[in-house]
């Protein structure tokens, strides 16, 4: 209904624009006659010769052809004998093609493994013609059927009306996790943020509340409670999580977090830290402790690994010079700072932590690490890679980088080398290397693996540089990355007419257990609990 | 005066005639700048993902409503047609619900939801739009038509018999009212109509029509029509005319030898922002002044912190798409050319800016384009580093610019400042040449304390002569620089010296305060 009614409803532009809908129909068969053109196809979202899951929603996509009053596509198996069609879809001369979506899962199911054969036909002035067709392979995982991200505008200081969202990747549905104010309201005004499951799983979770009735909501199944991870002896409240894959734990950075903004840089906004520890926190009973506090090092970002015995994490070096310096003078030296990932085993039974290990000396590079994420199998280190700095969303280097564990030689033989030199990886045969397939020039960052560690789903701003949406790339059995795609939308113009950005991508194999309703109460009519801080 | 009478159906028609008249004027000349402007503050599109936001709101769908009326204010003309349409269809609703007979006194009450509905509209001021839902204005009075046609209906049908249609000529049976006395009642008629609306406006935000017509003229990149409108009214003293006026003054040159030329002491906008809390409404003109002080990142944070809070706006998006063409972000500038694309009438817009899209030489070779260009920074550094409003704490500070515009900009940031050792430094890039009339003038306040000036600039001796007889006429004010500044202004408009002793007394005092080990100083 909310979509129908703005055309209804929204005046005589409505009205004209619901006439001239209703007054075409789209063509229903692939042409008799045409010839091919060797024009390439403008097709957004680019769904070439991607890799999809078998369980995706329709990749609906949208032609662009001046001259063209009307589309057909036509996708077939590419095992098929002579191509006898599979399913025609038509579109109007906006060329928008909304693929019908049973007819799409019965050929993606049938399909599995295999490629399919789009071809475009475009109906010119002169006839109709073909384009050269491009291929969509299937592959035989499915992909976790939720994703949770946050839908804001993107950047800079001020927010308004934002939220956390749950799609259903295997149709269109959007649920709402929890929204802040519709309209403005000084007294209640508050941002939601850093979503986070236990193990792909939704029957825990957590986000933060900043601002008016600030904390970090914990849920537990449907339940749901607030807490308050401060102490005078903690920089601020937790920051970036991670629980721990099976223990009631999560893991947290501990950041005092500044921004700035560029005056006449290629770059618009940097995000510092001027401090900052992990911390762990014990859920069941709310207290909290340090996992790290140190002077100088910058630790943020933490990831258990999926066995739960050892935490990655990305540090940097702080010089000494600026142990107690104001934000603007660290700000001056913003370009300086380099993260490194660093790993340290974890023993569930004490509960006690080892030694930290290098595992990625970005430094060494001349580059700077930031979001560490370990495979469902724990085998594969995925980090992005920037110039500097670590919130890397709002740099243009920006990459998604990889790393092979199995072949790092010290996994899970704790030294003492945090803080003093080290014997890196980097002359060892497991050296780090690009997603080269599903990298962008553009920012590509935060990301996720799914629970059977074939799919990544990661925040780019490929698309125009500013605004960050969803990618998916499928990554093999052997270990290689393929080309992303975006994830599908009803309209295929949505991604360009939405003006907020998606931040943090999380996959999960279930839909969020706990209520809309439940959440309001809970930030809104709940105080946040104290956690017990353990010296 | 036989041939004058009339009948009451008649006299009746030309009541609302001149109301309909009355009001389109109204909407359409009087208020059509402040419309047209709440358009341009407001977006209206039909899909569904643009308006979100929107329709999630309370009485989301009254505003989407309101919205879209406002579209046709992109010529005042047709959208004040329309306002006073629904204007002059109230009083025949409220007639015919309050029963009123056109020959009755009471027949007046008639025009009171019309005019109170005109009065609140300029009572509220930029509040219209600014830091406000836009889709109010026109929102609540298609719902007041809405009320009164539910209300007629619902009267027209279960009432019997039914009332008497308001103009079917039975007046006449009624006593008749003399031909002067009609005449002085449709005068009555017109004062009642047009004056509170127009009184409120004119008492209450004089600044309104101003800062709107010079808004519409900046739409039009008409900068002399901006530069004149500040002229006209170079007594009213407000933020935003200074801000408008000054970007005028850069897109014609002019801004070393005018800015002193209207008063600039800023009376209260009565305005509030979202937290309905004062405001001194720096947020209307930021985004416009950061981007024609060439300070391109600011503007850009300045317009999404705009977005943020207000959702999208076309002239958020505008100028977003300006900044993206400037940064040759083309697939950004054609995501905002796209979603423009979905409001009404704005084709001129997307066909100019569009064909810019991938082409550098056409961005480039765009006047105002170039013109802000000038004033681009040289090197990097932060917005927190400066004082606000940034395109005035950057712009005094500057140590380096690409252009004699920046430096000129530069100068005249300190001169409104009154920051004068940072003034001073900066002249020394003039030494050797004809410095603009307001530097002089600038530099010749200085010459008491420091006579190497002179010697640097001795071209300014008889500007000194000058400065002297106009330190000597002053004096009786110099205990009452408030006073002078009003009562000095015609004498010595557009001169620096005034300026830096009566105007903009704020800055005067921040200055006072610093040298005197107080509060920072800072531009104002």
């Amino acid at each position: 209904m909310r979509q129908l009614l703005p055309s209804l409803m929204g005046g005589v532009w409505g009205w004209v624009f619901f006439f001239l809908s209703s007054c075409t129909t789209k063509p229903t068969a692939i042409p008799t006659a045409f010839s091919e053109t060797a024009d390439s196809l403008v097709v957004f979202p680019d769904y070439r010769d991607v890799t999809i899951p078998p369980n995706i929603a329709p990749l609906n996509f949208m032609v662009t052809d001046a001259g063209a009053s009307e589309f057909v596509a036509s996708i077939e198996e590419a095992r098929q004998s002579q191509g006898s069609p599979c399913l025609v879809v038509g579109a109007l001369a906006d060329g928008k093609f909304d693929i019908d979506s049973i007819a799409w899962r019965r050929i993606l199911s049938d399909a599995k493994g295999q490629d399919l054969t789009i071809s475009i036909y475009a109906h010119r002035p002169a006839g109709w013609v073909r384009y050269a067709p491009f291929t969509l392979s299937v592959a035989e995982e499915e992909i976790d059927p939720y994703l949770s991200y946050r839908l804001i505008e993107p950047g800079y200081e001020l927010y308004r009306q934002l939220g956390l969202y749950q799609r259903n990747l295997t149709n269109f549905q959007e649920a709402v996790i929890y929204e802040n104010n519709r309209s403005f309201d000084a007294d209640n005004n508050h941002c939601v943020n850093c979503h986070n499951y236990q193990a792909y799983d939704t029957e825990r979770m957590l986000f933060h509340v900043r601002a008016s009735h600030g904390g970090t909501v914990i849920v537990n199944g449907s339940e749901a409670h607030k807490v308050a991870i401060r102490h005078d002896s903690i920089l601020s409240s937790g920051v970036y999580p991670s629980w721990h894959p099976t223990q009631p734990l999560v893991a947290f950075s501990t950041n005092k977090t500044g921004q700035v903004f560029h005056m006449y840089h290629p770059e618009k906004i940097e995000v510092l830290d001027e401090a900052s520890d992990l911390l762990l926190y014990d859920a069941e009973a709310n207290s909290v402790r340090h996992i790290l506090r140190t002077d100088d090092a910058l630790e943020t970002f933490p990831c258990w690994a999926p066995d739960g015995q050892t935490l990655y994490y990305c540090s940097a070096t702080l010089p000494e010079s600026l142990y107690d310096a104001a934000a603007s003078e660290i700000a001056l030296k913003y370009d300086s700072l380099l993260y490194n990932i660093y790993a340290m085993s974890y023993d569930s039974i004490t509960r006690s932590f080892g030694e930290p290990q290098l595992v990625v000396d970005a430094a060494g590079m001349g580059k700077s690490t930031s979001v560490p994420r370990v495979s469902p199998d724990g085998r594969y280190l995925l980090f992005t890679l920037g110039d500097y700095g670590q919130f890397h969303i709002w740099h243009k280097s920006a990459d998604l980088w990889l790393m092979d564990l199995s072949r790092v030689p010290y996994m899970g033989q704790p030294s003492p080398i945090y803080g003093t030199s080290v014997s890196h990886v980097w002359d060892t045969p497991t050296q780090p290397a690009p997603l080269t397939d599903a990298n962008s020039p553009a920012a590509d960052s935060y990301h996720g693996w799914s629970s059977n560690g074939r799919w990544i789903a990661f925040a780019t701003r490929r698309i125009d540089g500013n605004y960050s949406r969803v990618f998916i790339s499928y990554f093999d059995r052997e270990g290689r990355d393929h080309k992303a795609f975006l994830l599908p939308q009803r309209d295929p113009e949505h991604n360009t007419l939405l003006l907020k950005s998606y931040n943090v991508p999380e996959l999960t194999k279930a839909p969020i257990r706990v209520s809309n309703e439940k959440l309001r109460h809970v930030v809104l009519h709940t105080e946040a609990a104290p956690a017990t801080y353990i010296p | 005066m036989k041939g004058l009478s009339l009948t009451q159906k008649q006299k009746t028609l030309t009541a609302v005639s001149v109301f309909f008249l009355l009001t389109w004027l109204w909407a359409s000349w009087w208020m059509g700048d402040v419309f047209r402007m709440a358009r341009e503050y407001s977006f209206y599109a039909t899909e569904d993902t643009l308006m979100h936001g929107l329709w999630q709101q309370s009485f989301g769908l009254l505003w989407v409503i309101g919205r879209a009326l406002l579209t046709l204010y992109r010529w005042p003309v047709v959208g004040g047609l329309l306002v006073a349409l629904l204007l002059t269809a109230s009083i025949e609703l409220t007639s015919y619900c309050l029963r009123l007979r056109p020959a009755s006194p009471l027949r007046a009450l008639a025009y009171v939801p019309a005019v109170a509905w005109m009065s609140w509209i300029a009572w509220r001021g930029l509040n219209l739009y600014y830091q406000q839902e836009p889709g109010i204005a026109l929102g609540t009075l298609f719902l007041g038509i809405v009320v009164l046609a539910l209300d007629a209906f619902i009267i027209w049908t279960f009432k019997k018999p039914h009332p008497q249609p308001l103009s079917n000529g039975r007046g006449e049976s009624m006593p008749q009212q003399s031909p002067f006395s009609f005449y002085l009642s449709l005068f009555i008629l017109s004062l009642f109509t047009f004056v509170p609306p127009a009184l409120i406006t004119h008492l209450r935000h004089p600044y309104l029509r101003p800062v709107t017509k010079m808004e519409v003229q900046m739409l039009n990149e008409d900068w002399k029509g901006m530069v004149e409108t500040a002229h006209d009214n170079a007594k009213l003293s407000y933020r935003p005319i200074a801000a408008y006026y000054a970007i005028a003054l850069v897109q014609t040159g002019q801004l070393a030898e005018n800015l002193f030329d209207i008063r600039l002491d800023y009376d209260s906008l009565y305005v509030k922002g979202w937290s309905g809390d004062a405001d001194v409404g720096t947020t209307y003109y930021l985004a416009d002044c950061n981007f024609h002080a060439g300070l391109f990142r600011a503007a850009t944070h300045t317009a999404m912190e705009q977005l943020t809070m207000n959702g999208p706006s076309l002239h958020d998006l505008k100028l977003l798409t300006r900044l993206a063409l400037l940064d040759h972000d083309w697939a950004l500038a054609r995501k905002y050319l796209t979603i423009i694309d979905r409001t009404p009438f704005e084709g001129d817009f997307v066909e100019r800016y569009g064909a810019m899209v991938g082409d550098s030489a056409a961005v480039a070779a765009d006047p105002v384009f170039a013109r802000v260009r000038l004033t681009e920074p040289v090197a990097d550094s932060f917005e927190s580093f400066y004082q606000s409003p940034i395109f005035l704490g950057y712009t005094a500070v500057l140590t380096a610019g690409r252009s004699m515009q920046a430096l000129q900009q530069s100068l005249m940031a300190n001169l409104y400042s009154k920051r004068m050792p940072d003034f001073l430094m900066r002249c020394e890039a003039l030494v050797g040449t004809t410095p603009p009339r307001t530097i002089a003038e600038g530099l010749v306040t200085q010459t008491i304390k420091n006579p190497a000036i002179l010697q640097a600039f001795p071209q300014l001796q008889m500007n000194v002569q000058v400065f002297r007889g106009f330190v000597q006429n002053v004096q009786p004010y110099m205990k009452d620089r408030a006073r002078g500044g009003i009562e000095l202004f015609d004498q010595y408009r557009g001169y620096y010296p005034y300026y830096y002793f009566f105007g903009n007394l704020k800055a005067t005092r921040k200055k006072e305060d610093k040298e005197h080990g107080g509060s920072n100083a800072g531009v104002n």
